[in-house]
């Protein structure tokens, strides 16, 4: 790195002995992996990612054109319902998010039921028993969801043993049933695009050791080769101190 | 002792026992067994402290640089997993997916860069703090003042996010009040610091790292196994937890397992959890690209961590301890996400309610039904990986203070029992502020933890780099591009500030979105670099003693 023992400069990119260069072209190759691995990937999956809807998004789009006509089928009601269940299923949803979808899932549930009156009345009673119970283990709480799940699962068409069933006693509102504004309705639209379309390509659907395949080289492959290059380093920086007798 | 010991552990078992069955909620009052386990290692830490204690100076600065390369790396391990690591990362991959990995990929990725740039030679350089160096190598000593204050405010905001996740804990295990709980934390951690000293928490740091990996591995091994993933390497087992949750996992592939609430162990497909940059997580791209870059050189630049390197007896040993630190830190990395993953498909059920995210390692564990005792050993390595850390930022802040400012540029003739007491008292100053912000809850511990680093990695990397590889680099260039790196700084953190209290200031969105508190170092620091090299270049020459220095003692 030295120029001449004279004027005593150094620097990086213009190095003087052979111990410097060979450090510097060591150093550089390094940095160019990692920049590679590290930024070289990431650009490489947003060039490569194309936005793709689940299945419940396709479901629902078709779903909503006959709802939106104003002569919707029951096929339409339900396939909606279970494509909206499918967001509330999720975790991490905006609360008003949350509060359109209740509201059209309520009223998907009100539309679709034959004794509408109740229905209401069921969904009332275990919306006052959830409030004034403090435990989720409590007997009769559980006998009202239990209660409740086979008769909104059969509106939605859904098998009772279905995660989005489950969930369903917990998100129809009585209070949402007989309302569903325009502005909330045109929400919906957006909301179900936002949580039902992901950036999905190649590398994210092809599996690696059970992952999908980007999520293992940044979780996992990525720190072994940070551990590597950092071993690759020393172990040459030792041959090389040895070889030409540098001590520290 | 074995007459002491042992009619305690027969008395305590059952008690610990019983205690442990008691406490199956989530939430909820004091938790007896874990709180045992707590406070047992608690003490254990402070006793191998008293037995390490600093006897001078050099002991409380640098532990006698007497540690091998691989107590150094577990040193350096130790020392970096902190609440932000064991709790914070779970916590941002639970939050927003993919996203967090580029929090993962920064906080490992930096250490190559600080192998390769800069461990050998920062041990060649031989000072005790970053500020040391700077001073030196800047020849000035309002730079030494400077890089010394610098420390201090980095040591202060590493410090608050982990006080955030011992407070988290302390709730937790005591079932008290989050403010009671930082409070309570705080006094502990200020204790247990002043009675170590830095040679303590050297050989208590690798007590620490076996302390902590020990107690985040095996909730994690239970949890692979009771739900039937691949779990003799639960780092690689957790993959298939990722693709269900991508895909769903329906009821009837649940085969009764259940989580502590009765929940079918099933989920909704979820591919927000783990596609890039997910439109639902609200994060993009460019965040992700600058969340990881200012992490990796904010790694490079923390003065806590570049301390670390003092410690060693050669160069050669300070960068084989990278090697062990970086594989040691990997460790537990690699099974951070787990716990997200877990945590997405245990806490998928509405009735498990919002749950705070800092503290979803402990709360999956709780709802993977796992033994309480074991819970509450999790909980305890949470509050030992903060501890570890915290006690090194104190000792790294107070050092800048007492070495630094106080000897070096106040009172030079100081003597080495009247910088101690300096040192002390900065730690409990400085404890006192951290507890103070702390309370205030601003973001994640990740997100706290990340302004350090940004704030590192605008002022001190450039000064590192440019000072080590480059003799040009000058006094005035060193100052203009520390202003330069300050100011965006600043505009960034009062940004950020501002946002928290409901203040809007002008193109608040705008700054809020591409200088955000966690990530404005992939601007500042390119900028003080570039500052600095201009500037450098215009002024006069750096003196023949500095060159002279750097080619016959750092890169001889």
């Amino acid at each position: 790195m030295e120029s001449s023992q004279n004027d005593y400069h150094i620097s990086f990119f213009k190095p003087t002995t052979d111990n410097a260069r060979r450090n510097r072209n060591m150093v550089l190759q390094l940095v160019l992996i990692w920049v590679v691995a590290i930024f070289g990937f990431q650009i490489t999956l947003k060039i490569l990612e194309k936005p793709v809807p689940e299945q419940a998004y396709t479901l629902f789009e078709s779903s909503w054109k006959g709802i939106e006509s104003g002569f919707p089928a029951p096929g339409d009601l339900q396939n909606a319902g279970q494509a909206i269940l499918s967001v509330l299923g999720k975790l991490s949803i905006i609360p008003e998010h949350k509060e359109v979808l209740d509201n059209a899932l309520s009223s998907l549930a009100y539309q679709l039921s034959m004794q509408k009156e109740d229905l209401k009345s069921a969904v009332s009673a275990f919306e006052e028993l959830a409030a004034s119970t403090t435990v989720i283990t409590d007997e009769a709480y559980l006998a009202k969801k239990k209660e409740l799940i086979p008769v909104l699962a059969g509106l939605f068409d859904l098998n009772p043993m279905d995660v989005r069933s489950k969930i369903a006693p917990l998100e129809v509102k009585a209070s949402l049933m007989e309302s569903f504004d325009d502005a909330s309705r045109e929400a919906l639209v957006d909301i179900m695009g936002l949580y039902l379309i992901h950036n999905r390509s190649v590398l994210t659907d092809f599996q690696f050791l059970g992952f999908p395949f980007h999520y293992f080289y940044t979780a996992v492959f990525l720190l072994i080769l940070f551990v590597g290059l950092c071993w690759l380093y020393c172990v040459r920086t030792d041959m090389f101190h040895k070889k030409y007798g540098i001590e520290d | 002792m074995k007459k002491i010991l042992l009619p305690f552990v027969f008395i305590s078992l059952p008690t610990l026992l019983n205690a442990a069955t008691a406490s199956t909620t989530l939430e909820g009052g004091f938790k007896v067994g874990p709180a045992i386990i707590l406070i047992t290692i608690l003490i254990l830490f402070v006793l191998v402290g008293i037995v390490f204690r600093a006897k001078d100076t050099t002991d409380f600065y640098a532990a006698g640089r007497g540690i091998s390369k691989v107590g150094s790396g577990m040193a350096i391990a130790s020392n970096w997993m902190s609440a932000a690591s064991f709790l914070g990362m779970a916590a941002l991959m639970y939050g927003s997916g993919y996203h967090g990995l580029a929090y993962v990929v920064g906080w490992t990725g930096g250490y190559v860069l600080l192998l390769i740039l800069m461990a050998g030679q920062i041990r060649k350089y031989g000072k005790y703090t970053a500020a040391d160096f700077i001073g030196d190598r800047y020849y000035s000593k309002s730079l030494r003042a400077v890089g010394a204050i610098i420390a201090i405010l980095i040591s202060i905001s590493y410090c608050v996010g982990q006080f955030g996740g011992i407070g988290l804990m302390f709730k937790w295990v005591m079932g008290i009040d989050y403010t009671l709980a930082v409070i309570i934390g705080g006094a502990v951690v200020l204790s247990y610091t002043l009675i170590s000293g830095m040679l303590g928490a050297t050989k208590n740091m690798q007590i620490q790292y076996v302390i902590i990996i020990v107690s985040f591995l095996i909730p994690l091994f239970i949890l692979t196994f009771k739900f039937d993933y691949f779990w003799l390497l639960p780092q690689i087992g957790y993959g298939s937890v990722v693709s269900d949750v991508i895909n769903g996992l329906p009821v009837q592939e649940a085969q009764n397992l259940v989580n502590s609430l009765g929940h079918d162990f099933a989920i909704v497909p979820s591919p927000e959890f783990a596609m890039p940059w997910d439109p639902s997580t609200g994060k993009t791209f460019f965040q992700w690209i600058a969340i990881a870059f200012s992490l990796m050189i904010g790694t490079a630049g923390l003065p806590h961590v570049i301390q670390r390197f003092y410690v060693v007896p050669k160069a050669r040993d300070a960068r084989w301890s990278v090697v062990w630190g970086l594989f040691f830190i990997c460790i537990l990395y690699w099974s951070a996400p787990a716990y997200a993953a877990f945590g997405k498909i245990l806490s998928a059920h509405p009735e498990v309610g919002t749950l705070a995210k800092d503290a979803i390692v402990v709360y999956t564990a709780q709802l993977g039904n796992i033994h309480p005792l074991i819970v509450g050993l999790l909980a305890a390595g949470g509050v030992s990986a903060a501890f570890s850390t915290v006690s090194g930022l104190l000792v790294a802040g107070s050092s800048a203070f007492a070495h630094d400012l106080y000897v070096r540029v106040i009172n030079p003739d100081a003597s080495p029992k009247k910088q101690l007491l300096y040192a002390r008292l900065a730690t409990i100053l400085m404890t006192i502020i951290v507890t103070l912000i702390a309370l205030k809850n601003f973001a994640l511990i990740g997100q706290l933890v990340a302004v350090a680093f940004s704030l590192a990695g605008c002022t001190i990397f450039p000064l590192f780099l440019l000072g080590i590889w480059w003799s040009g680099s000058n006094k005035a260039g060193a100052i203009a591009g520390l202003i330069a790196g300050g100011l965006v700084s600043i505009v960034a953190i009062t940004y950020f500030i501002a946002g928290k209290s409901g203040v809007s200031l002008p193109a608040h969105e705008f700054i809020s979105y591409w200088l955000e508190a966690w990530y404005f170092a992939w601007f500042g620091a390119p900028l003080a670099i570039i500052v600095h090299i201009i500037v450098a270049r215009m002024t006069k020459e750096t003196p023949i003693e500095i060159r002279k220095f750097l080619i016959e003692q750092v890169h001889s």
